[in-house]
């Protein structure tokens, strides 16, 4: 069997996380900003299949879990999209800098 | 699982649920075989009457013992009754702003505002009753999701658009955050339902990791701010109010932010004080760091308040601050923490609907958003002008209303248990609270505004009279609803799980 310790799939979801959640806050595409949210979420994706295999009581809860992220996930994915096609058919840009427009 | 399973869980208690799912199908069916350019608003009115059934069968079940179906992943006691009771009362009166609302040019013939405030209010209402991660993450998305769309919905609308994305991405990196933190608690303990994980917490095993325990109680904490704009999560709120339609603005300000407090609550109530062992002082431990988030909130809510010029983004700001105020509680973990916050939650309900009311009478007549539309109400509506002026009466939190009794069991519980610096931080900021309120008073009495006599529809008028009465009623026999609370419901039947 895989002698891939649980640590590394931990390891390597905490840095998806971090590196997802450094897009969300600094990109100024807002596509990108959306692929950095969607990084964020498969990085609980793999936490959860990881546990699922190798945690402490390892069970199949964790899978299902994750299809249900992954679902969520889509659905967000979705909404996000179309709500910036309707600001991009509006405002004519996806630049995250130029909505601000609600400054008081 | 075979169908007989299936048939035997005991349907009949997800009654409310079904009506509001049933309603929604409904609403959307109608709305696509409708001709194009019928009106769409008699739907607000099916809806409406959804709303009511679900609370019949709600009221109904007051007194019911704690019940579970599917696996116990959804639970029905009296914390999550107490909740949904709200949630369903303040989503039948948002309905009934929505009549009144007029969007842009093509609003009128637009179905989909209706089902979606309804798959909104189902989110909110599996919030409360879910005892298991998988259904807590559902119910939150789909509240969540609908409320995104529901902010975008004028879709020609610049504001409106922007504030729809800006909720987007504050809602999903906050919802990240909160499943990355309970991916860890899945992990440690490989149970999804609240009340296993409680159990199986204990466990040396799970304590070797407590740092993965706590990083993942801080994890959910900071995810779950961002739902209920508890400071220094809160920047998205003023955007995202100001720019959506004002009964989404008002569905967000109250359903959605006590959607969050009912969530918070039951999360880590049951996860941290559901069985005794050494993950009890995590919820004890953190309590300064709480209240610090609480006070924060207060201040900044508050503060921030002062300089704003439209209305739409003053009034969210002084729903950040009462978050604040509803976290006060949370912090202090006294014996009452469940009546106190259901109480200023129902005042909070009442008094901020109402306020939204009035401000969508005075916005949409006035076609501004300046407090200024405020202006001499006082001889263009004086019945309107004097229901406001309770409403801010309450909002600021002064006596014969529901807002002060609200304000003052909180204040008294945080002296109560200790925590002087957060009973005078509250004080304060109530008192700078003041400022702002009392412009809006000073607009509607006290400054000259041009234009005729203006009324209200009929929707609009029944909802300010209801928070009206509701306001001065709770103020005055602040018992009324207390002893409805005591009797009916038995909150500590939260940490008893059910056979």
């Amino acid at each position: 069997m895989s002698s891939v310790p649980l640590s590394v799939y931990l390891v390597l979801a905490l840095i998806l996380f971090c590196i997802g959640l450094f897009g969300a806050l600094t990109k100024r595409n807002a596509v990108i900003v959306l692929i950095s949210i969607e990084l964020m979420l498969n990085a609980v994706n793999i936490n959860l299949v990881a546990f699922a295999k190798y945690g402490i009581n390892p069970g199949i809860t964790g899978q299902i879990f994750s299809l249900f992220t992954i679902t969520v996930a889509a659905a967000e994915a979705a909404v996000g999209l179309a709500i910036l096609i309707a600001l991009y058919r509006n405002r004519k840009t996806v630049n995250v800098d130029e909505m601000d427009i609600m400054k008081h | 699982m075979t169908l007989d399973k299936l048939l035997s869980f005991d349907w009949g208690m997800m009654a409310p649920e079904f009506s509001i799912v049933i309603t929604a199908i409904l609403l959307s069916l109608i709305d696509l075989f409708m001709p194009n350019k019928v009106s769409r608003k008699p739907l607000a009115l099916l809806g409406l009457a959804g709303i009511i059934v679900a609370i019949v069968f709600a009221v109904l079940q007051v007194g019911d013992p704690v019940g579970s179906i599917l696996f116990d992943t959804y639970r029905f006691d009296s914390f999550a009754l107490a909740f949904k009771l709200l949630f369903l009362v303040a989503t039948a009166m948002i309905f009934l702003l929505a009549l009144d609302f007029e969007g842009e040019s093509k609003w009128a013939y637009r179905g989909e505002f209706y089902y979606l405030l309804m798959t909104a209010l189902l989110g909110a209402m599996m919030m409360a009753s879910s005892a298991d991660l998988i259904t807590l993450f559902v119910g939150l998305e789909l509240l969540s999701i609908s409320s995104y769309i529901l902010a975008g919905i004028r879709k020609r609308n610049f504001h409106s658009n922007e504030a729809a994305f800006k909720y987007v991405v504050n809602g999903g990196i906050a919802t990240a955050i909160t499943l990355f933190g309970m991916s860890y608690i899945y992990g440690l303990t490989g149970q999804t339902n609240l009340y296993a994980i409680s159990e199986m917490l204990v466990d040396p095993r799970v304590q070797e990791n407590s740092f993965l325990v706590i990083m993942a109680f801080v994890m959910m904490f900071v995810g779950l701010s961002f739902k209920i704009s508890a400071a220094p999560f809160h920047m998205w709120a003023p955007d995202v109010y100001q720019g959506s339609p004002t009964p989404v603005t008002t569905f967000l300000s109250v359903v959605s932010k006590m959607a969050g407090f009912t969530l918070i609550l039951r999360l880590f109530f049951v996860i941290f004080l559901g069985t005794q062992g050494w993950h009890n002082q995590i919820l004890l431990d953190a309590q300064p760091f709480i209240a610090f988030v609480a006070g924060a909130t207060m201040v900044i809510g508050n503060v921030v308040a002062l300089r704003q010029r439209n209305i739409k983004r003053m009034f969210a700001y002084s729903s950040i601050a009462h978050a604040g105020y509803v976290l006060v509680p949370f912090v202090s973990l006294s014996l009452i923490v469940f009546k106190t916050t259901w109480f200023y939650l129902l005042a909070y309900l009442l008094m901020n609907i109402g306020a939204f009311a009035v401000i969508q009478f005075v916005t949409s007549r006035e076609k501004s958003e300046d407090f200024t539309a405020f202006s001499g109400l006082n001889k263009r509506a004086p019945l309107t002008a004097f229901m406001m002026a309770i409403f801010i009466i309450s909002l600021a939190g002064l006596p014969f209303t529901a807002g002060f009794i609200g304000k003052f069991g909180i204040f008294m519980s945080s002296l109560g248990t200790g925590h002087y610096i957060l009973a005078s931080v509250m004080i304060a900021t109530t008192v700078v609270s003041y400022v702002y309120y009392f412009n809006v008073m000073v607009q509607i009495y006290f400054r000259k505004g041009a234009g005729n006599r203006i009324r209200p529809t009929a929707g609009l008028a029944v909802v300010m009279v209801i928070c009206t009465i509701g306001t001065l009623l709770f103020g005055i026999y602040p018992s009324l609803a207390l002893d409805f609370f005591q009797s009916g419901f038995d909150i500590n039947d939260l940490f008893t799980p059910s056979e």
